[in-house]
């Protein structure tokens, strides 16, 4: 096609796709500074910050009660930061592992990477019913968190092991012959070169923990994840106290993903120079 | 007692392919070998099995009486430097060559003490705090070498340190090299594809082909006397003139080749049923414009297919009559020489103690 049509068509795509990105979120903010009489639709009553004070339990004698989150949110965020930690540890751990071909490694490696195809609604389900069988009381830091684990886990696996495809392990054999044991080589050169990626592991793991949902559902026992509460709200009447609450999750989201970029350039520059240097 | 021995050192991978086999080296305290093949040939495979990153499956290694088969790389007297420099990303300059002492804890004064002097003598102090990687590749390589002595080793390895360079560079990290080692006293083992590099710069040259050893020998007599074929046909520029019909005479052997008897003298066994070839190096065939003296022992006749001048060298390719073409090399001052172009019918003598007369592989 020539490109004086080409290019027109493809910026009407960027911008729908864009548009249906973005637009949720966006008519999701909007209504969130709705006023007080206003419901969880347009047009906007009055423009105000009604709601989250509301959120913060700042309004009296509404007849609207306060959204039940505090304690949820609590837990979902306890939840991700333990799941980071496992399935990055474990993901490191297996990565190093999948470095040298042995015997099984083909069979083994869809088994891990199995968690993260599985359903998930069917992945919670069994759960329920295995810890029902054996006996086990379900809760968010006990079955869901073993399942976060196992969804998780494939993700960080898989960053991994395409950080430790490129690495360059002669840089590793330097240090060893240098006198250096495998495991302060893998301390003081491998993980700091390594350290981008367990960064984007983390990033993985956490925000898929975070907003799980399906496999949550089944599993968390009667006290529940954020997802879960949110959800919860939705089955009486929604107000917009609820988009009050998801512009703060996305603004909380957004601010990860800035720390997670900035120490990303860091890096990324770092070994950008290194590059350079290479072909000079 | 020698610094590195291999006896009988083999390696078969799994699936029955056979990287290296029977291998046997003494090298001498302070020698400067050098592992030369093709790639794919097992010299680095037989490096890195020394550094003991390769395990052995036959054999022993031993480096100063320790058999150091079973024990791995990081406690091997060893220290290796790579084509690539494999330095430190993350470290600065002073960081990269400190490390190894940093991280046998040795005392922090000590250690400053002997990286400000090994920086001084690679003409790195200037550079101690920057990143290695804004440096170039001829002061990286001085990096690793320096990182790679810091620690004091019984044995370097050099792995292809020099691949990465262009030809200049090249020249004067070689000088360097040889320099230091002489300084130094250490034993350096050396790996390279390019036959001038070994034979430039070590004492002694280990020429290796599929994985076996073709000849081991001082860098002249793998030049002047190739053993095998392979040596003949690898190594330096050899002129290699098939032959049958072996005469053995007490003055010397011959053979009968397209282009006459050339005569010449064997150093390995001629009888094994097989094909023989006479090799003679480029610089040792003399050429001059046809003459009808026919009483010169190994006079071979051809014409001038092309001729280049190149400052103080002339080349000519010479073909012969059943159609092979040889290089020979002369110096460009003998005008008379000069005077030679294209298509002119010469005469090339062959002195018969610079023909080496080789079994060829059934």
């Amino acid at each position: 096609m020539e490109s004086r049509l080409l290019k027109p068509a493809l910026a009407v795509y960027l911008g729908l796709f864009l548009l249906f990105l973005y637009g949720p979120m966006i008519v999701m903010a909007i209504l969130s500074f709705q006023g007080p009489t206003g419901g969880p639709q347009f047009p906007i009553v009055e423009w105000s910050t009604y709601w989250y004070q509301h959120l913060f339990g700042q309004i009296s004698g509404s007849r609207v009660s306060q959204l039940p989150v505090g304690e949820s949110l609590i837990r979902s965020l306890v939840l991700a930061v333990m799941t980071t930690i496992v399935s990055t540890v474990l993901g490191v751990m297996a990565a190093q592992a999948f470095r040298t071909r042995f015997a099984g490694s083909g069979p083994i490696f869809y088994l891990f990477v199995l968690g993260m195809i599985v359903p998930g609604v069917l992945v919670g389900l069994g759960m329920a019913l295995l810890s029902n069988m054996l006996g086990i009381d379900r809760a968010w830091w006990s079955t869901s968190f073993v399942l976060h684990v196992v969804y998780t886990f494939p993700f960080a696996f898989l960053v991994m092991l395409a950080i430790f495809n490129r690495f360059d392990r002669s840089v590793e054999e330097a240090s060893l012959s240098l006198g250096v044991s495998p495991a302060e080589t893998f301390r003081r050169v491998t993980f700091p070169m390594i350290f981008p990626g367990v960064l984007s592991a983390m990033l993985f793991s956490f925000t898929l923990s975070y907003d799980e949902f399906s496999r949550t559902l089944f599993t968390s026992g009667p006290r529940l994840t954020l997802p879960l509460s949110i959800y919860g709200t939705f089955s009486v009447e929604i107000y917009p106290n609820v988009f009050a609450f998801g512009v703060l999750t996305t603004v909380f989201s957004f601010t990860l993903l800035a720390i997670y970029g900035l120490l990303m350039m860091r890096s990324v520059a770092r070994n950008n120079q290194q590059f350079k240097g290479q072909e000079a | 007692m020698h610094d590195l021995e291999l006896i009988r050192v083999g390696k078969t991978y799994p699936d029955g392919t056979v990287a290296v086999s029977e291998f046997d080296l003494q090298v001498s305290p302070g020698e400067f070998v050098a592992f030369v093949g093709p790639s794919g040939c097992g010299k680095s495979t037989t490096l890195r099995m020394v550094a003991g990153f390769e395990a052995i499956t036959h054999g022993d290694i031993i480096i100063k009486g320790k058999n150091v088969s079973a024990i791995p790389a990081e406690k091997r007297p060893t220290s290796m430097i790579f084509q690539n420099y494999a330095l430190f990303p993350h470290m600065n300059v002073r960081d990269n060559i400190a490390f190894g002492l940093d991280v046998k804890g040795v005392p922090r004064k000590e250690r400053d003490a002997k990286v400000d002097r090994i920086l001084d003598m690679f003409d790195l102090s200037q550079f101690a705090d920057r990143k290695a990687d804004r440096l170039s590749g001829g002061q990286r390589q001085r990096i690793a070498l320096a990182r790679g002595l810091v620690v004091e080793p019984e044995i370097l390895l050099l792995d292809e340190p020099l691949g990465a360079l262009d030809a200049n560079l090249r020249r004067v990290i070689q000088n360097e090299l040889k320099l230091l080692q002489r300084e130094l006293g250490i034993t350096f083992v050396f790996v390279t594809h390019a036959q001038d590099e070994a034979l430039g710069l070590s004492d002694r040259v280990i020429v290796m082909n599929n994985g076996q050893v073709e000849q081991i020998g001082r860098p002249e007599e793998i030049y002047g006397s190739p053993m095998t074929e392979f040596v003949a046909r690898f190594i330096g520029a050899n002129a290699i003139f098939e032959g049958r019909d072996l005469e053995r005479a007490a003055t010397g052997h011959s053979v009968l080749t397209d282009h006459g008897r050339i005569a010449g003298h064997a150093s390995s066994d001629l009888g094994g049923g097989g094909g023989i070839i006479a090799a003679v190096p480029a610089e040792a065939i003399s050429i001059g414009p046809r003459t009808r003296d026919e009483s010169v022992p190994n006079r071979i006749h051809g014409t001038i297919a092309t001729k280049h001048r190149i400052g103080s060298i002339c080349r000519f390719k010479v073909s012969l009559s059943n159609g092979q073409a040889i290089d020979v090399e002369t110096a460009s001052r003998d005008p008379h020489l000069m005077a030679l172009a294209v298509g002119d019918h010469v005469d090339l003598d062959c002195p018969p103690e610079r023909v080496s007369l080789l079994p060829t592989r059934p």
